[in-house]
């Protein structure tokens, strides 16, 4: 049986585990990028109330493997509570709370570090506050900040496999069920290989595409 | 008329400015001297309304900024505008695109009526082709054409200083404020800034220029102010370059000259 024929026959096994796999992933997505930005800019805001504790559980989340962390909110977190959640729900939960602080990470850092002289420049200038933010602050920052949460997004796509080994049926998992079957790990490996380098191989590519088209090396010459 | 009454401004417990003042007269170069770390940045960041002095008074024409401020007031930028030493202009736009920033949104702002206009803070707007030809106007008078479209790090500090000029008074503000604005062009390059910077002066427009050319404060200058200290030491005509009366003036002048 060849790759082709391994994803001919179990085709519908692999969309159903793609279709988990993306509907996790939209999930962390839209967490991360939109609860991360907005904890980012909170924490410039507010540097004691938002930066610092923001800053400490991101530090402290950075010791922990993401596979640790994941078992530990589904198996002893709930068994000390008495709950029982969805593996899908704690697989959003745990990679959207990881996303969601690197995206603020990121967020923070460049919003930090914005040159004030621009915004100076603005001003002096006569323009207003919001002409200021949406044609000299967010284009710098967009440029800035958008390939690099393009590759932590590729990166936390490829992380949803770990929510294979609590049971959640993304591709990976589909993928051992088929071996377990058909016992034929170099096609079947190979052919996940294949279909994340489809998907992957293209985000990464149009994250480095657009960090050499548009952030451009400010220093003098 | 462009006043700066009792400006006191301290960094830490250093105090830079140290109760100034001075005024400008619309149509009028003046020029501030002084040593390093004399507090001529500061003070002309402080009479651009760009740093907040501890103390005194700033009038802008019939606007008075009292400080330390009781009521928050909106700056009258651009009417008064800085060109800064280190330019700032913005990294992402080319020169063509820094220079029209200004001038497209301003023009954007008063057709939607921002509010501004009801402040008096924006001329009356004015027209695509007039907006077209201020902007060609500008860039053939700086001779910009060669290198307009690159951006601020692809071109040479002289370029990025007459594309920062040129973006300072595309607005065509009343008083226009220079830190250092000629320390890397030629010697051509300078009489071409000073014959504008006639110009505009000819037009109404009041103009201070901080610099260490000696040479181009006596050409350019209607008063020289000089500082040091935070304070003015000597303020005049071309005499304080010519015939000082301060022992400090006269020593800083011939550092400068046996130097140069």
């Amino acid at each position: 049986m060849s790759v082709v024929d391994i994803l001919s026959k179990y085709h519908s096994a692999f969309e159903s585990g793609l279709l988990t796999t993306f509907q996790l992933s939209l999930i962390i997505w839209s967490v991360g990028l939109t609860l991360g930005t907005l904890l980012g800019a909170l924490a410039v805001k507010w540097k004691l109330a938002v930066g610092i504790p923001s800053r400490l559980i991101s530090f402290t989340l950075s010791g922990v493997p993401i596979l640790v962390f994941l078992f530990w909110l589904h198996y002893p977190l709930q068994s000390l509570l008495g709950v029982v959640i969805d593996p899908f729900i704690t697989a959003a939960l745990t990679l959207s709370i990881i996303n969601l602080f690197a995206v603020a990470d990121v967020i923070r850092e460049v919003l930090s570090e914005f040159p004030a002289q621009y915004l100076i420049a603005g001003k002096v200038c006569g323009l207003s506050a919001q002409q200021i933010l949406l044609h000299i602050q967010m284009p710098i920052v967009l440029r800035q900040t958008v390939p690099v949460l393009l590759m932590i997004q590729v990166n936390m796509l490829q992380a949803t496999l770990f929510a294979s080994l609590i049971s959640v049926n993304e591709i990976f998992r589909v993928a051992q069920q088929i071996n377990s079957q058909i016992y034929r790990p170099v096609e079947i490996y190979t052919a996940l290989g294949l279909l994340f380098l489809a998907i992957c191989l293209p985000l990464n590519g149009l994250a480095l595409w657009l960090k050499a088209k548009y952030t451009r090396d400010n220093s003098e010459r | 008329m462009l006043e700066g009454i009792g400006l006191t401004k301290s960094f830490g417990s250093q105090k830079i400015v140290d109760n100034v003042s001075l005024a400008l007269n619309p149509g009028e170069i003046s020029v501030i001297i002084g040593p390093s770390g004399s507090g001529k940045t500061t003070l002309l960041k402080v009479l651009a309304l760009v740093e907040q002095p501890d103390s005194g008074k700033i009038i802008v024409d019939d606007e008075q900024f009292n400080f330390p401020p009781v009521v928050a007031s909106q700056p009258p930028w651009p009417k008064i505008t800085v060109v800064f030493q280190q330019l700032f202009l913005w990294p992402h736009l080319t020169l063509l695109q820094n220079i029209q920033l200004p001038l497209s949104l301003r023009q954007k702002a008063y057709n939607g009526k921002d509010r501004r206009v009801a402040a008096g803070n924006l001329d009356p707007g004015f027209s695509d082709q007039d907006e077209q030809r201020r902007l060609g106007d500008l860039i053939e008078l700086f001779e910009m054409q060669s290198f307009v479209h690159r951006y601020p790090n692809e071109a040479s500090l002289g370029q990025r200083q007459r594309a920062a000029l040129a973006r300072a008074v595309i607005l065509q503000p009343k008083y226009l404020l220079l830190d250092e604005i000629t320390s890397s062009l030629d010697v051509e390059q300078i009489s071409i800034i000073l014959s504008y910077l006639r110009k505009l002066s000819k037009k109404g427009i009041g103009i201070v220029i901080v610099t260490h050319l000696l040479n181009f404060a006596r050409d350019a200058a209607d008063k020289i102010i000089f500082i040091d200290g935070g304070q003015i030491i000597e303020s005049g005509g071309r005499e304080v370059l010519d015939a000082p009366k301060q022992e400090r003036v006269k020593k800083f002048l011939s550092v400068i000259e046996s130097a140069s």
